[in-house]
């Protein structure tokens, strides 16, 4: 299969609030690393939700069309069985477990493998990320926020997924760091060919690192393509208003 | 602020509320004679009803109705009830059985020892919150009971608290049809006066309160006292009908009040609808029909099925908890809005229905 | 004297550091505030009951029987009343376990019968004496298993790979969704331990008293142990365990038989005021 990920005209609803995702289409092919862009509120975390099988949790469903991961049917499917097949999840927030040590939390992560292959995903993890096994034994309650976005992305990476899925990856940190981790990423990319579907506020950064991109306005894909193409696309500068105030006073 | 004007009860709830007040102002001759219009009726056909459960009811509705008023429109969970009808029970003790008070004077005794104790239980809340207020409130329940019964061990027996009868001036409340004639509209009183105070000003503001705290004290809700408040006012009502329940059985001790007690309010203000006051009345009925019912069953299957009639007649009063607990886990998953919720459904339904073209 | 009341607390704590200890793995795994554990406590000493003289099975043969019925109850509950109820709000869920505790006692008693059962367990009988000090064999049967039982779930909790997993749900529910556990198999392992080790504390009050519905009453102290030791703690929820055993034995002889209950809601009222959190646990944060 050469698409990882493939969605196909979805629809999804919240139970109080209504329609949050109208008719999006979507692909991440083998090996691609693809951006989602959009202002708050456009779409992105219902959109993510969605495909990892946690709209439930935030009473919401899917009311119209699939999502395909490497040919297989997935919409619908729990959270736990998807993870079980093939994906990895960087949720936004990083959701790291406080009062666990960084080594327990991967191995939570790692739950998944069969047991002779998490010391060998642990050593991984840790040539990845050098600073977790510096701190291997400290909870994690107590990393900064780049150091416990690590963690997030390590506990992923440590089933060895095929397709990663990073919700706002650079909230809350600082833009050195998020360069850094962004770096990580792209040697993953490069060394692991896994498949990645990015969700960034910051347009800029995403658009440097990923290869193609989709921008979401008020629930519609309102544009896709590569990633060049959609930087230099006028509504990209129309969504992020302030881009455009700002080319405006500079010419003006 | 604008107040919105109430709008006039339509010809059909005039004639709704007609047919109620007939009923209820027949319902004691019914159930003394057992006959309707002359024609009598067998014990099965009344439901097994006599006219001292309807008082009991009665009795219970205050009860019910105060527990949703602090619970379902104040939003303090209690499961410490039981406390304030011991604590009414004890204060017509101290006032009419000790101190030989006129029966009016010991319910607005009873009242105001309600509204105090009420007041204390309900301190918790300002330092606690859920499930710890919670727990504060079973812990009241079994200290108060605790303080009844040894009040019951120091100044009477083991047998328990003996209440002379009621008398209002010459007229003595020795009978259930005169039982009936007092509580009833004390109960239509107490109703219709909590459904004021929740369309006043306070009122709302505690429904305010109950739905979103943090809100409603950001716009000037001073939340602590309201709580307060709420508590006094459920726990005066429930004082009351506690001690009227201690007069009406003339003989309470301690085990009367036990948490199973407190419960059974719960439950009726689950299967009715939390927050709906007269779901809470409907609780109180099913409450009182269930027992009847049960007990109704039990003469003919006895003869039909041998094992039937042990189980409904010796275990009588353990099949009644298990049909109303289940009853209430039932409500909880599927009808989470208790009877009240699914009239409303109803309601909705048929107006959707009746506007289809 | 004092060391005799001391003894026997220590020995009926560790009765209820048992319960106590299922009560907390129940809450720290489900954000359940289970109030029928205390009837889950009398549903184990009438396993027993059933199992020992009604199909007068070997007690080794019993044991595993007592202790299969108890998960299997604890899972069950999860399943049909619990899972359903999630989300909903806390008063739901209380309600649901209060009417679940009131519909298990009426059926037990349709049953078995209001009146208590004895049990016939082999546990040994007679006392040892430490100077001063009777203690009964039976007491220090209770004792020993019930530590040994909770210092096994401690080992399970602190070094195995599932332990972990119901660590991390403890922790943060949606990350142990996003990393790939299925949360109802944690809960469900979490209620059947829970009631599991709530059985077993049954068994013992059962033998030092009667089997009876009465034991509820017992097992409910289980709720003020949790909470004076700290919700959110283990180890809090043993050592409550333990201090409400002891007091309850202190108050039982020196104040008044009566006022032990009291005491230990007294000092549960006292606990919520000033240290809502308990001895052991943490502040909240912000809930509103």
């Amino acid at each position: 299969m050469s698409t990882v990920l493939d969605i196909q005209h979805l629809s999804v609803a919240y139970n109080r609030k209504g329609l949050a995702l109208e008719d999006v289409s979507l692909q991440v092919p083998q090996g691609g690393i693809v951006a989602l862009l959009g202002a708050n509120g456009a779409g992105k975390s219902t959109l993510i939700r969605a495909v990892t099988g946690l709209l439930a949790l935030h009473h919401g469903q899917i009311t119209g069309g699939q999502v395909h991961m490497l040919g297989q049917l997935v919409s619908g499917l729990p959270a736990h069985r998807l993870v079980r097949l093939g994906m990895g999840q960087v949720p936004e927030g990083r959701l790291v477990f406080k009062q666990l040590s960084v080594e327990d939390n991967l191995l939570v992560g790692a739950a998944v493998l069969p047991r002779a292959q998490v010391k060998d995903g642990l050593d991984a993890v840790y040539h990845l990320f050098p600073r977790l096994l510096e701190r291997r034994t400290q909870a994690a309650g107590w990393m900064s926020g780049g150091e416990q976005q690590m963690l997030a992305l390590g506990r992923a990476m440590i089933a060895k997924p095929k397709l990663l899925l990073v919700d706002e990856l650079s909230l809350g940190l600082a833009p050195l760091i998020v360069a850094d981790i962004y770096k990580q990423l792209r040697v993953i990319g490069e060394t692991l060919g896994t498949a990645m579907l990015v969700v960034e506020q910051n347009a800029k950064l995403a658009l440097s690192f990923a290869q193609s991109a989709y921008l979401l306005q008020q629930g519609r894909v309102v544009l896709s393509g590569s990633a060049a193409m959609v930087a230099a696309s006028p509504e990209m500068k129309a969504s992020y208003l302030g881009e455009a105030r700002q080319a405006g006073k500079a010419s003006a | 602020m604008n107040k919105t004007s109430k709008p006039s009860l339509s010809a059909g709830a005039w004639l709704w509320l007609l047919l109620c007040a007939a009923v209820l102002a027949y319902l004691p001759t019914l159930l003394t004679e057992r006959a309707f219009l002359g024609m009598p009726l067998s014990n099965t056909q009344l439901l097994n009803l006599g006219l001292s459960q309807i008082n009991l009811m009665l009795i219970s509705m205050l009860g019910a109705l105060s527990l949703n008023y602090l619970t379902g429109c104040a939003g303090l969970i209690s499961i410490g009830h039981a406390a304030f009808f011991a604590t009414g029970a004890m204060a017509a003790a101290v006032f009419d059985t000790q101190l030989g008070w006129p029966f009016p004077l010991v319910l607005l005794a009873a009242a105001l020892a309600g509204a105090l104790a009420g007041t204390l239980a309900g301190l918790p809340s300002l330092r606690v919150r859920g499930l710890y207020f919670v727990l504060s409130t079973l812990a009241v329940h079994y200290v108060v009971t605790y303080v009844f019964l040894e009040y019951q061990f120091k100044y009477f027996d083991v047998v328990g608290i003996p209440y002379a009868t009621p008398r209002l001036g010459d007229w003595e409340l020795n009978t259930p049809v005169r039982w009936y004639a007092l509580l009833l509209p004390l109960v239509v009183l107490v109703y219709w006066g909590l459904k004021a105070s929740l369309k006043s000003r306070e009122g709302r503001a505690m429904l305010a309160m109950r739905d979103h705290e943090l809100a409603a004290t950001s716009v000037g809700v001073d939340v602590r006292i309201l709580r307060l408040k709420a508590f006094a006012l459920s726990s005066a009502i429930a004082s009351v009908a506690g001690a009227l329940f201690a007069y009406y059985l003339s003989n309470v001790t301690s085990e009367a009040f036990n948490i199973l007690f407190a419960i059974q309010f719960i439950a009726m203000i689950i299967i009715g609808g939390m927050g709906s006051l007269s779901g809470s009345l409907v609780g109180a009925a099913i409450w009182l029909l269930l027992p009847s019912i049960i007990g109704g069953l039990s003469p003919q299957s006895s003869e039909s099925n041998e094992f039937l009639g042990k189980l409904l007649v010796e275990h009588r009063a353990q099949l009644v908890q298990l049909i109303f607990s289940i009853l209430v886990i039932v409500f909880l998953i599927f009808a989470p809005g208790g009877v009240a919720g699914l009239a409303t459904s109803l309601k909705n339904a048929w107006q959707a229905w009746r506007a289809k073209p | 004297m004092f060391e005799q009341v001391f003894f026997s607390g220590l020995a009926l704590g560790s009765i209820y550091g048992l319960v106590a200890l299922g009560f907390a793995v129940i809450f720290k795994a489900t954000d359940v505030f289970n109030f029928a554990q205390g009837m889950f406590v009398v549903c184990g000493a009438y396993f027993a009951v059933t199992a020992i003289s009604i199909l007068q099975l070997p007690f080794p043969l019993a044991i595993l029987f007592i202790i299969g019925a108890a998960a299997l109850l604890g899972v069950l509950i999860h399943m049909v009343l619990i899972q359903p109820l999630s989300g909903r709000p806390m008063l739901s869920v209380i309600m649901l376990t209060i009417a679940l505790s009131i519909a298990l006692r009426a059926f037990i008693e349709i049953v078995f019968g209001p009146q208590g059962r004895s049990l016939a367990t082999p546990m040994p009988t007679g006392v040892l004496m430490l100077g001063e000090v009777r203690i009964s064999y039976l007491h220090l049967t209770a004792a020993l298993v019930s530590w040994v039982c909770m210092a096994g779930f401690g080992l399970f909790f602190r070094f195995t790979s599932v332990g972990l997993l119901m660590r991390a749900c403890a922790d943060n529910h949606e990350a142990v969704v996003v990393s790939g556990v299925n949360v109802n198999t944690m809960n469900r392992l979490a209620w059947g331990i829970g009631s599991t080790l709530a059985a077993v504390g049954g068994v013992f009050l059962g033998q030092l008293q009667i089997a009876s519905t009465e034991l509820e009453g017992i097992g409910l102290l289980a709720l003020p142990a949790v909470v004076i030791g700290g919700m959110q703690s283990i180890p809090g929820a043993i050592i409550g365990g333990l201090l409400v055993g002891i007091i309850e034995q202190m108050a039982a002889t020196y104040i008044s038989p009566k006022s032990s209950d009291i005491v230990i809601y007294v000092l549960l009222l006292l606990i919520l005021m000033v240290r809502p959190w308990g001895l052991f646990g943490q502040r909240e944060l912000g809930r509103v």
